[in-house]
């Protein structure tokens, strides 16, 4: 008895019509992939991109008071920064910042210390295109750090 | 293509060929699965249906080297490892590209040990280091993206080469009749 019954599911292609039913089934969703160059997904709350200087958004002025924390904090010494003190003024002036991108595990612990009130210097952004050609240009010089600046993008 | 490479001078003829070899090249880059940390889970995912690497030409993901165009090093490179990943990069046929995905690769990342290779490019020359930690599969897509970028600027039958300098995008042509080894740069 049991091998006619599996002698008419082999004749009906039962098996077959099975696996058919189940792509079928899947068939009519909307696409699930994501299509990356066109659309970028927005990032969790919490994410952490790479580590952008901020200024204050109404003047452009520098937040940075060249506290040298976030130099100290960070685990692998990526952080080179320095500045000077204008005559007669008691803010520092922002003149370098070296930012060695390419042994940063994103761990935050810069962004973390960085104390600048209302508005911080150092955040971590929601920037994550980071392709480059030579292992040079994964040092971060000042002008590059900006948020906001232009990162090169491809279409497909 | 060994008979037809840096052959030719640059006229309308072989610039065409150029760019129809080069579209072929770009689009259809077979990475060799080569996980080795954490960013193995990542590449995994770029090749996975949300993300979906194939949309590039770039799915099969080989188990032999020689079957590959493209080395994605994906993880931490420890110095017992190195002289088989420079074997393996050894096997695979020209043309040949390598990505150096995340920190570990790219510099160690933050391992600076004694067993672990500072940097992927002490062994196999890289052409795009991809910055994370581990990178985004997005990140990943925009270093291949970046990769394709740079193969279709590259001279492939031309005699003199074709280089992108540091800094630039556009390709200059080399004055020098050199061969693809010996670049004035």
């Amino acid at each position: 008895m049991r091998t006619l019954v599996r002698l008419i599911k082999t004749v009906l292609l039962a098996d077959l019509w099975k696996g058919m039913f189940l792509t079928l089934k899947y068939t009519p969703q909307a696409a699930f992939t994501f299509q990356y160059p066109a659309e970028r997904r927005p990032t969790a709350p919490r994410f952490r991109g790479v580590l952008r200087l901020q200024t204050e958004p109404a003047t452009g002025a520098q937040t940075c008071i060249v506290c040298d924390q976030c130099a100290k904090v960070c685990p692998d010494d990526l952080i080179a920064l320095g500045g000077h003190r204008e005559p007669g003024q008691k803010i520092k002036v922002l003149d370098y910042f070296d930012f060695n991108l390419s042994r940063c595990s994103f761990c935050g612990l810069c962004a973390e210390v960085c104390p600048t009130r209302p508005i911080k210097a150092l955040i971590m952004s929601e920037d994550y295109e980071l392709g480059t050609y030579s292992r040079e240009a994964q040092i971060l010089r000042v002008d590059e750090m900006y948020d906001g600046v232009p990162i090169e993008l491809y279409t497909r | 293509m060994g008979l037809i490479d840096h052959q030719f001078d640059d006229n309308i003829i072989t610039t065409t060929v150029d760019g129809v070899l080069n579209w072929a090249r770009s689009n259809s880059i077979w990475p060799m699965g080569f996980g080795l940390a954490c960013c193995a889970i990542e590449m995994m995912a770029a090749s996975a249906a949300r993300y979906d690497i194939a949309r590039f030409g770039a799915e099969v993901f080989r188990a032999s080297p020689r079957q590959s165009d493209l080395m994605i090093v994906a993880g931490t490179v420890t110095k017992k490892m190195a002289p088989v990943l420079r074997r393996l990069y050894d096997q695979m046929p020209e043309p040949k590209w390598v990505i150096s995905m995340g920190s570990c690769s790219n510099a160690g990342g933050p391992f600076p040990t004694y067993s672990v290779l500072q940097g992927v490019d002490k062994v196999v020359p890289v052409d795009v280091y991809v910055s994370g930690c581990p990178p985004r599969p997005e990140a990943l897509l925009y270093g291949l993206l970046r990769l394709q970028d740079k193969i279709r600027k590259e001279g492939t039958v031309l005699r003199r080469e074709r280089v992108i300098r540091l800094g630039e995008t556009e390709p200059v042509l080399l004055a020098s009749s050199g061969r693809a080894g010996d670049l004035d740069v």
